[in-house]
């Protein structure tokens, strides 16, 4: 039946999805992915929509309360209780993102960490902790973020760099993160990109965003992947190998089928460098 | 904790800014309009929550008093559940607790958020695969089995009743049994204070029918046990009929 390896292009799990998969799932979808703070803990008829499908297809984990660059204590409870989900429905990836979300209590938004030196130490203490009680490496996210935070020690990049070295962790890379961010903050999207840590990638975000009146670009993941967004997932494929990609799709929901052509477009990328690269193997094979 | 390193110190600054209801306090080198899109973001993603969990409860306090109940509790609360379904149980634990709240609300009001919060705990409850039994037992001879996912009531208010054309003027003892049937979809179930004692006690001590009927004769010094006893198998019979009760079992 199913792999529990992640691979090709996969789809985020929501509710307001569920009728349309189980009248039938579009053949690009390979995985799913979901934030284990939805459904973990759940029982009733969620807990068994979600079992039908993870006993149907391999599922990623992304996660959106850890709260890795947070002030509070590490939440070890939250992380066992992941452990233990991931377990049960046979997962075997977990992203999080490289932001805070509370003081001492959540604010349930992803905010930017500043970018100095003890902040990086910060937060790659926390991220060893959690794959210490993990078992596992985790992925970690370059978030979106309208606010840079005062008094950077570095660019952001080089932060990341520094997080995922100090940590030996992977870096989930979002590519329509560094768009939104690129429009938001006057950065050249692809120049930032290829200042990442690339060779550490496990995992390929693909969404869409809103554009306010006045330019302002809000990550929201309720339109369509605009051609910036593709283009810079090309460029990524490119240096990334072939890892896996997913189309994230929280709100606003068009036919299935469209999301399908979204997921179908992304495996299309995915397979195109993965010909490449097969090309060079073969010719230096030869 | 010890003092915050420096780049916490923004973390606090930032967060307490957005979570206060006036536009003062914004930390040094954050613009406004940005300021502005996270007081946005994450006031619209707490409020999606408790709506979803709270559409009779909004609707009769009214924009107004909703909103403001809303900002206090992101500005004076802190949250700890990572779960965004809990977050509907920290609100109602904070208008259930707080003894000085910024609106005037009915008296009711706390009975009728606990009530539309119920649905949804029992919705979502995580159980435990239900006990084995006969659907077809003897409730009386034999332990009646409870559907796992159920919450036994108790209001002052006849908080089932309250909506948009009719609200109570006194109050009025009401006792619900919430439960999940097979089909997993949540059902409601009327009792009266004799009914809710006796699903009480099956859900407590796990006693059988007959024993259960008997202690409550006790309890009320009941003339008639006998007659108490053919009462209570009618109910339990309606309430396996209704999916409260799975069946019985002598284990």
């Amino acid at each position: 039946m199913k792999s529990a390896v992640i691979s090709g292009a996969g789809l985020g799990f929501r509710r307001e999805l569920i009728p349309a998969l189980k009248a039938g799932v579009p053949d690009a979808v390979s995985f799913f992915e979901l934030a284990p703070e939805n459904w973990a803990g759940m029982g009733g008829s969620s807990a068994r929509d979600l079992r039908l499908f993870t006993e149907r297809y391999p599922f990623v984990c992304h996660g959106l309360s850890l709260n890795l660059g947070g002030p509070s204590p590490l939440d070890e409870s939250l992380l066992q209780r992941i452990k233990s989900f991931m377990r049960q429905h046979d997962i075997s990836l977990y992203t999080e993102h490289l932001s805070w979300c509370g003081d001492d209590g959540h604010l349930y938004e992803l905010l930017p960490i500043p970018l100095t030196h003890d902040a990086v130490r910060w937060v790659a203490e926390r991220i060893r902790r959690t794959q210490d009680i993990l078992g596992m490496r985790i992925g970690v996210e370059n978030a979106s973020y309208y606010i840079a935070p005062p008094g950077a020690e570095m660019t952001e990049s080089e932060f990341i760099r520094a997080v995922i070295e100090e940590a030996d962790c992977l870096l989930h890379l979002d590519v329509n993160n560094i768009v939104v961010n690129s429009i938001n903050h006057g950065f050249d999207a692809d120049d930032y990109l290829h200042a990442l840590p690339l060779e550490r990638t496990c995992y390929i975000h693909v969404a869409g965003h809103f554009v306010e009146p006045d330019g302002l670009v809000i990550d929201t993941h309720a339109a369509a992947v605009i051609d910036p967004v593709w283009a810079l997932l090309d460029s990524a494929y490119a240096r990334c190998g072939n890892v896996p990609a997913c189309l994230e799709r929280d709100a606003n929901f068009p036919a299935l089928a469209l999301l399908g052509n979204e997921v179908a477009q992304i495996a299309s990328i995915r397979q195109r460098h993965a010909d490449m690269f097969s090309g060079v193997s073969t010719q230096v094979a030869a | 904790m010890n003092a915050p390193l420096s780049f916490q110190a923004f973390q606090f600054a930032l967060a307490h800014h957005l979570r206060s209801t006036r536009n003062a306090g914004r930390p040094a080198g954050v613009a406004p309009r940005r300021a502005g899109i996270y007081r946005e973001l994450v006031r619209n993603n707490l409020e999606g929550f408790l709506l979803a969990c709270f559409p009779v409860t909004r609707t009769l306090l009214g924009p107004h008093r909703w909103q403001r109940l809303v900002n206090v509790f992101f500005r004076d609360a802190r949250c700890h559940t990572p779960y965004f379904r809990e977050i509907p149980r920290e609100f109602l634990d904070w208008l259930l607790t707080t003894e000085a709240l910024p609106v005037a609300l009915p008296a009711w009001i706390g009975e009728l958020a606990h009530y539309e919060w119920a649905e949804l705990a029992v919705d979502v409850m995580e159980t435990a695969a239900p006990q084995d039994c006969a659907a077809d037992s003897d409730l009386l001879s034999n332990r009646p089995v409870l559907a796992p996912a159920l919450m036994n009531l108790a209001y002052a208010w006849p908080v089932h009743r309250i909506g948009r054309d009719w609200r109570p003027r006194k109050a009025q003892a009401t006792y619900l049994l919430v439960f999940r049937d097979a089909a997993d979809a949540v059902q409601f179930v009327q009792l009266n204070p004799v009914s809710a004692r006796l699903v009480a006690l099956l859900q407590a001590e796990g006693l059988t029918g007959h024993a259960a009927c008997l202690r409550i004769a006790g309890e009320l010094a009941h003339p008639n046990p006998d007659a108490l006893l053919m009462h209570g198998a009618q109910l339990l019979n309606q309430l396996r009929a209704a999916g409260a009760i799975l069946g019985g079992t002598h284990d």
